[in-house]
């Protein structure tokens, strides 16, 4: 919905809207800036302009070996979302190709399960993972993480499988396609879209996984959330070195996020807006 | 006769094969996160304390729970966090989505902005709020370093306002998620209707209010849903931001559950508040996610 409005209402819209703007960035531009600092400019009140020391940035790597952090997120997230896709995919493309009678309840059963506030299935995974040796292990939480955002992965690319045209399908059995022609060359060329946007938005929500890092790893698998978590307890005033960790650990959401935008709105949305 | 045997078998196996393959998938989901939450709750019947026990106990740990005064608080907490948030989100969200609709010069930077607190993990961006809403070194100190001696901002250390702080973060997070929603659905009104409407000489305030709000009904429902679900399930964004204090001043059911059910060892009463968030987030939901399956069949 576009009308036409005078000139000087639409750069009054366009001031308010850039102004706003600005203020939802500041908090991450000023985060930004200070990892930019030293520890004493950072706590010396307000300025926009940093010496650009990258003293942080050495230091947080030096002292706290960043890399074992982000390597363990990548892990993480790659990992759990194409362990995710291999179980989903049959599951989604059989539930928008063949649906059923119970097709929609078992989609509901499985989305429903992401209402659920993760503070209530804690005990139990708790108890499996001390009792298996999963605790703080790549595996485990890669598993588990696999497990937790399936059901948005299944809801996912069964909202975009839906929106291939059962015809094509049709059109295909009808001159001769086998079950693996249909699939390989009808089926995963229409598909591959969703399931690249399902896995963009998979990996950004794996990422920015927190509360289960938090509680199932100490150091050993413990990824860029758990390591800012403990970061700004015991060092809570040096914040130019948690920003600069900060910095990094947002930096690859910044640059993923730019382009997924419309995946993100429509995961979190669970499908209600496309 | 064998020809026929043969399609036989490729018609029963295109029958069977899609149970086959979504099988994994429910019976994991199943098995996992539903075993989980019958598991906690049982627990939430049973006298469970520092580690699970399996004597039923009966209606017990709610009663307990009811009384405590810690759980008023934290649902009070609560209420006034989900309205406000919602309420705000919302009001700003929509103004935002009606900003962008005007075709301003520079939308596809603008939307990825307002977009990112969303797609940013809190734990992470919690440290520049933190920053901000320190009187010590954030907006206070700042304000007083240019000559504002008076100015106090000091919410987060008074158990009165901390709970506004975190509102103040929340909205901050998912305004620009909400303006996409709404957004989306300005974009999906019919262009022909405004435009019969404005010939006929409706002013541009009666057509926000007599068309352009009742059609995007939708994208209100949708916002209210998304906003309740992420209010009650918010533990992060606590966490990160006033670990509940000061005192138990921003204790949150999430929180409470958390503590109780770890540091204070009351695992029943821990997974009976669990429970009763699980009860209150499906009651707003399942209506929804039935509503949006029936639309699109």
């Amino acid at each position: 919905m576009a009308r036409a409005v005078t000139t000087r209402t639409k750069i009054g819209y366009t001031i308010a809207a850039w102004a706003v703007a600005l203020v939802i960035f500041f908090p991450i531009l000023y985060t930004i800036i200070t990892s930019l600092k030293t520890e004493q400019e950072a706590i010396s009140g307000f300025s926009l302009i940093p010496s650009f020391s990258t003293q942080s940035f050495s230091d947080v790597q030096s002292q706290n070996n960043y890399w074992r952090p982000f390597t363990n997120s990548v892990i993480l997230a790659v990992g759990s979302t194409l362990l995710a896709l291999v179980v989903a995919i049959p599951a989604a493309w059989a539930m928008a190709f063949s649906p059923t009678k119970r097709t929609k309840d078992i989609l509901m059963w499985m989305l429903s399960t992401k209402m659920m506030p993760a503070v209530a299935v804690l005990v139990p995974i708790y108890l499996i993972f001390l009792r298996t040796g999963l605790m703080d292990t790549r595996i485990g939480l890669t598993i588990l993480l696999m497990l937790i955002n399936l059901p948005i992965v299944v809801w996912m690319l069964y909202t975009y499988f839906r929106e291939i045209p059962g015809e094509i399908l049709e059109a295909a059995r009808m001159d001769g396609a086998s079950l693996r022609d249909e699939i390989i060359h009808v089926l995963t060329p229409m598909a591959v879209p969703g399931i690249a946007s399902t896995l963009l938005l998979n990996v950004i929500l794996a990422w920015n996984e927190a509360f289960w890092t938090i509680q199932l790893t100490t150091t050993n698998a413990a990824p860029l959330s758990a390591f800012i978590a403990s970061f700004s307890s015991p060092q809570g005033l040096f914040w130019a070195k948690l920003s600069a960790a900060s910095v990094m650990a947002i930096a690859p959401i910044l640059i993923l996020g730019w382009f997924s935008q419309k995946q993100l709105v429509r995961g979190l949305t669970f499908g209600a807006v496309k | 006769m064998a020809s026929s045997s043969e399609t036989d078998l490729r018609t029963r196996l295109q029958g069977i094969l899609p149970k086959l393959v979504l099988s994994p998938s429910v019976a994991l989901t199943l098995f996992f996160v539903y075993g989980f939450i019958l598991f906690t709750f049982w627990l939430s019947f049973t006298d469970s304390r520092m580690v699970p026990s399996h004597n039923f106990i009966g209606l017990e740990n709610y009663r307990r729970l009811f009384r405590l005064s810690h759980w008023t608080i934290a649902m009070t907490n609560l209420a006034i966090f989900a309205t406000l948030y919602i309420v705000v989100c919302t009001a700003i969200g929509l103004t935002l989505a009606i900003f962008l609709d005007q075709k301003i010069r520079g939308e596809g930077i603008l939307r990825p902005i307002y977009l990112y607190p969303m797609a940013l993990s809190f734990i992470v961006t919690g440290t520049a709020w933190k920053w901000l809403l320190d009187p010590g070194i954030g907006l206070e100190k700042t304000m007083r370093l240019w000559g504002w001696e008076s100015f106090a901002f000091d919410w987060i250390k008074d158990p009165q306002m901390a709970i506004y702080t975190l509102v103040i973060a929340a909205v901050w997070q998912s305004s620009g998620f909400v303006m996409a929603m709404f957004l989306a659905g300005l974009r999906g009104i019919d262009n022909e209707l405004l435009k019969a409407a404005q010939i006929d000489g409706a002013s541009n305030w009666s057509l926000y209010r007599r068309i352009v709000l009742p059609m995007l009904r939708p994208a209100f429902l949708s916002a209210f849903v998304i906003l309740s679900h992420l209010a009650i399930k918010s533990y992060d964004l606590v966490v990160a931001l006033t670990g509940g204090g000061p005192g138990r001043a921003t204790e949150t059911p999430a929180t409470f559950m958390y503590s109780y059910t770890y540091s204070r060892n009351q695992m029943g009463i821990g997974s009976a508040s669990a429970v009763i968030m699980l009860v209150t987030i499906a009651a707003v939901m399942i209506p929804y996610l039935y509503a949006e399956l029936k639309e699109r069949s």
